[in-house]
């Protein structure tokens, strides 16, 4: 290896990625040479001065521009998770509004046959729900805004399993 | 990139998608730093990397429901910030920059050095140079053309690794490897030149 070798190599021998054998090479042909081992002292100096003074290298954001900048994130960003939270809350709100007309059909004997199929099996296996829709079927007026959150969550996954193009209720 | 960071990048990205008041903050306080910083590295000017940081966050903002989570979420903003910044220097007129050639080593035809080696390493370390180093170190740094710059400042500033600064950048890690000892060597050359000098006066 002479010096010119050497030079081109350095980013290897300082990242770990040199091949043992090179290193070896490099590491010998070092300690013979003076010129080599104050460029390679000199080259590592570089990169541990500029972690070492990475403050005064980077570029402060001035307080005027952090102000502005600031600014203009609220305004542009707060509108848009707004639009999010309204777009959640309106796919709840439709979400309850199927689940109340669900209870309602299944109260008044109105589900699809696949649904009521579903629903039965369900029923089957699941007291709270058997109990709940039993009761339901006594009762003058179901409100679906009265419905038990664990009731709603099975009747969620309920309809989650319904396979596509099959519809809920009876036309 | 400390376990730190990835906790509080976890974090954010979830609380951004929630749309969890206060995000946009939080957002604002891990970031604005580091991208003012990079744009600055990159444009060189206050109000270019102002705007620019301006469309780093309106681009992070509206597109971080589609974040795919393949790389972590703090190189994927720099990302942005490094395709916005280098948007906006397409068509511009580049700021003079120096030619990288005129500081690499230069070589006799038997491959040895072709001018004497002074060993600073030892009178760097001194505290006493620090500030007037780190101003000269960035000087030298503005002076590169940004190919080399952008680099520079990802792994050996920022402290990325080359894969995420390959990653970063669209390029190979030889291609990296390449950029950032060019940049090494160019420096280290400008900063012996300046301890000579310096002596000298």
């Amino acid at each position: 290896m002479n010096c010119k070798e050497l030079a081109y190599m350095l980013a290897d021998y300082f990242d770990g990625s040199m091949d043992p054998r090179l290193r070896e090479e490099l590491d010998a042909h070092l300690a013979m040479c003076d010129q080599c081992m104050a460029f390679t002292k000199t080259y590592q100096a570089v990169s541990d001065k500029t972690r070492l003074l990475r403050r005064q290298i980077e570029y402060e954001i001035p307080p005027e521009v952090r102000k502005r900048l600031e600014a203009f994130v609220h305004a542009a960003g707060l509108k848009y998770p707004e639009k999010i939270r309204e777009y959640r809350d309106q796919v709840e709100r439709d979400r309850r509004e199927k689940v109340a007309d669900l209870v309602r059909a299944a109260a008044a004997g109105k589900l699809s046959s696949a649904m009521a199929l579903l629903m039965e099996s369900h029923r089957a296996a699941c007291p709270e729900c058997r109990d709940y829709f039993d009761a339901l079927r006594t009762a003058a007026a179901p409100r679906a805004g009265d419905l038990p959150e664990e009731i709603r969550a099975h009747v969620i996954a309920l309809m989650q399993t319904l396979p596509p193009g099959e519809e809920f209720f009876l036309a | 990139m400390s376990a730190e960071r990835w906790k509080d990048d976890e974090a954010l990205l979830e609380s951004l998608r929630k749309g969890v008041p206060g995000a946009v903050d939080e957002l604002l306080r891990l970031y604005q730093g580091k991208i003012f910083n990079l744009a600055m590295s990159i444009l060189k000017n206050e109000s270019d990397a102002e705007e620019a940081a301006q469309d780093v966050f309106m681009t992070v903002i509206r597109k971080v429901g589609t974040f795919q989570g393949n790389s972590a979420f703090y190189s994927w903003i720099y990302r942005i910030c490094v395709n916005t910044c280098l948007m906006r220097l397409r068509g511009k007129r580049r700021n003079e920059t120096v030619s990288i050639e005129e500081f690499m080593p230069v070589f006799t035809d038997e491959g040895m050095h072709a001018s004497p080696m002074d060993d600073w390493s030892k009178e760097v370390e001194r505290d006493a140079l620090n500030e007037e180093l780190g101003r000269m170190i960035r000087k030298y740094t503005e002076d590169l053309s940004e190919k080399y710059r952008v680099v520079f400042v990802l792994s050996d500033v920022e402290g990325l690794s080359n894969e995420e600064t390959a990653k970063i950048l669209g390029l190979t890690v030889p291609a990296i490897k390449s950029r950032l000892h060019r940049a090494r060597l160019y420096l280290r050359e400008q900063l012996s030149r300046y301890l000579r000098e310096g002596k000298a006066g």
